[in-house]
């Protein structure tokens, strides 16, 4: 946890700390804090305040725990002995949690997870999230996740487990070519509707993201190195060094506000709207320019639209010269 | 004074602990010296307390003393039994594949669903991970379709009173399907356009539809997100050129049998649904200049007018 913590986080992160201090009987400090995402010291003062809490006549021994020489030690369980059930988020997150993951590479449906997904109907019912019958945590037409992986997905992730180097033959948008090149998976992602995999790139000798379906090829080099536990890394258009640009879009080119990333939207008049949003490059700035054609005007940067040199290539290729530009 | 994290644990254990149900007297009375004196002053101490271990998920139960000096009185108490978490006697190769997950996820109040289990996210690093969208509203429907309960919320600006039949995570982004009432029909809605937040979905009763029993939000969902709400004409197949440095993807995407034609330059022609225009021409226009409209001659025609368009930079000269 970071930043100040206020006192309904603490009591919280208590009332799920004291039932599994309870459990165990003794941890190490160290222990607890990491498990519990706190600092030691946070860790020790919430214990040493929730100590001091009690009720006539069980002043000061309702909750029997203290720390000793970086060692957390608990006496006679009395009070906070089962955790607080799920809350509807909570259970609901578990629920998609588990989905999600039977959708990933290497998920094995019959195994540990689905016994796991199953027991949860007990704890959906309580949380309100499912019919005291029980049995609707099977009922998958209720919650589906689809995370549409393409063909590539599985072999990158497996060679991300295992530190297997690829060859990769890799359509690169930016520059309208494909390339081929070596890199070792890291780790294999889906995020709003696209796969992409985090990837050391001998060809620019750093840490690379590829779009996952942009890969027409993947053969094995035959060389392996270590395995290296990673997430995924930031997206790109949190950082602010990425160029913005200014748009007005039409009624009928709305769906841009929602499909990608956008700084601000100020309304305007007859359903029209101003998005200030992030561009990866002046070639997908002019592809989305082309694709919303009327729909869209360009604000910012001024000057010459980056659209309409492309779009006079397209239209070469319909062999049919544009107006002369002057 | 107390710090005010004390004054809540010794709240929530009186509440626990008792074995009727107390007033605000009695437990001010029990909690000798932590809230204060003045009657206003107490009760919005009180009440504040009593909204925060709510929001934490603390079932406090409320009732009104029926007769005797006490009459119209409120008074308190937590039900153990729904207070506890329910023993799901995982294995711990359930536990960790449940830690996995959430972990792949990376989603906040799945860990502390986890914690709460008696599991911990620890060093999970899986080599794959997914980014699912939460919204607020999401709880709420999946409880109303598990309860055959209609749902009304607010959707670009209007109301609507669906009968829900289930979620789908898609593309990035969650929609729920159900029989629209005003319109008479399927509809299915994004669930991130929903106006007014988990606040903004009312409930109606319970068991008060029946979901149709081969019903699976997958095949039910419109061919194009962008066609939500209508309904989609597939009759109409382009047939579009894809020069050699796309051909592969393209294949790939539509599958073999799309293809028509097979050239020596390594360029294909595929056939392509073109019934929704909007959708077809935002996936030709998308390739740039690696694909060509070959037919039908008014979808070609329509193309060249838009691009003539975006070169001459005149917005909204194009017929629709």
């Amino acid at each position: 946890m970071s930043g100040p913590r206020n006192a309904e986080d603490r009591l919280r992160r208590l009332l799920v700390m004291l039932p599994w201090l309870m459990e165990v009987g003794e941890a190490p400090l160290a222990d607890v804090a990491r498990r519990f995402e706190m600092t030691e010291s946070q860790v020790q003062s919430d214990l040493e305040l929730v100590a001091m809490c009690g009720l006539p006549p069980f002043v000061d021994e309702m909750v029997d725990v203290f720390v000793d020489d970086g060692i957390v030690f608990v006496g006679i369980p009395r009070l906070f002995t089962r955790p607080l059930r799920l809350t509807a988020p909570e259970a609901f997150s578990l629920l998609t949690s588990a989905r999600t993951a039977m959708e990933l590479p290497g998920a094995d449906a019959a195994g540990a997870l689905g016994r796991g997904l199953a027991k949860l109907a007990a704890v959906l019912a309580d949380a309100g999230l499912a019919t005291t019958g029980g049995g609707e945590v099977d009922d998958t037409a209720s919650v589906v996740v689809d995370l549409a992986r393409p063909e590539f997905a599985d072999d990158l992730a497996e060679a991300a487990a295992s530190g297997t180097e690829l060859e990769i033959s890799y359509y690169s948008p930016a520059r309208a070519e494909i390339t081929r090149r070596s890199i070792v998976p890291r780790h294999v992602y889906a995020d709003v509707g696209n796969w992409y995999v985090s990837a050391d790139d001998d060809r620019s000798q750093s840490r690379r993201t590829f779009r996952v379906d942009r890969i027409e090829s993947i053969t094995a080099t035959g060389r392996t190195v270590d395995v290296e536990a990673t997430t995924s890394p930031g997206r790109f258009f949190e950082d602010v060094d990425v160029d913005r640009a200014t748009i007005r879009v039409s009624p009928d080119a709305r769906w841009v506000l929602d499909q990608y990333p956008i700084d601000s939207v100020v309304e305007l008049a007859d359903g029209w709207a101003e998005a200030r949003l992030p561009v990866s490059s002046d070639r997908w700035m002019a592809k989305l320019l082309i694709r919303l054609g009327p729909d869209a005007v360009l604000i910012e940067p001024a000057g010459e639209s980056p659209a309409a040199a492309i779009a006079q290539r397209v239209l070469d290729g319909y062999g049919r010269a544009g107006p002369q530009r002057t | 004074m107390v710090d005010r994290i004390e004054r809540l644990t010794n709240l929530l254990a009186l509440l626990l602990e008792t074995t009727r149900p107390l007033s605000l007297v009695e437990i001010a009375g029990d909690l000798d010296g932590q809230y204060p004196d003045a009657d206003k002053a107490r009760r919005a101490s009180f009440e504040r307390d009593k909204s925060a271990l709510r929001d934490i998920g603390v079932p406090i139960e409320t009732e009104i003393v029926g007769g005797g000096p006490f009459a119209g009185q409120t008074t308190y108490r937590i039900d153990r039994r729904a207070y506890e978490l329910a023993d799901l006697d995982l294995t711990p190769d359930e536990m960790r594949a449940l830690q996995v997950a959430v972990a792949a996820v990376r989603s906040d109040p799945g860990k502390e669903a986890i914690w709460k289990l008696g599991g911990a996210l620890g060093d999970e690093r899986p080599p794959v991970s997914a980014m699912i969208p939460e919204r607020p509203e999401l709880p709420a429907i999946r409880a109303a379709v598990a309860a055959r309960a209609s749902i009304e919320f607010g959707y670009r600006g209007e109301q609507r009173t669906l009968d829900p039949w289930g979620l789908l995570l898609r593309g990035g982004f969650w929609y729920v399907t159900g029989h629209d009432h005003a319109r008479g029909e399927r509809r299915t809605f994004r669930v991130d356009r929903f106006e007014g937040g988990a606040d903004g979905v009312g409930t109606g009763d319970p068991g008060s539809f029946e979901r149709p029993p081969s019903f699976d939000p997958r095949t039910a969902f419109p061919a194009d997100p962008k066609q939500i709400g209508y309904v989609a004409d597939e009759s109409i197949d382009a047939l579009v050129r894809i020069d050699a440095l796309r051909a592969v993807a393209i294949e790939r995407e539509l599958g073999a049998d799309r293809v028509v034609e097979r050239n020596d330059d390594g360029s294909i022609l595929v056939s392509v649904p073109a019934g929704n225009l909007a959708a077809f021409r935002s996936w030709v226009l998308g390739l740039l200049d690696h694909a060509v409209v070959e037919s039908p001659p008014e979808l070609r025609e329509h193309l060249i007018e838009w691009l003539t368009a975006v070169v001459d930079g005149a917005p909204g000269s194009v017929r629709r």
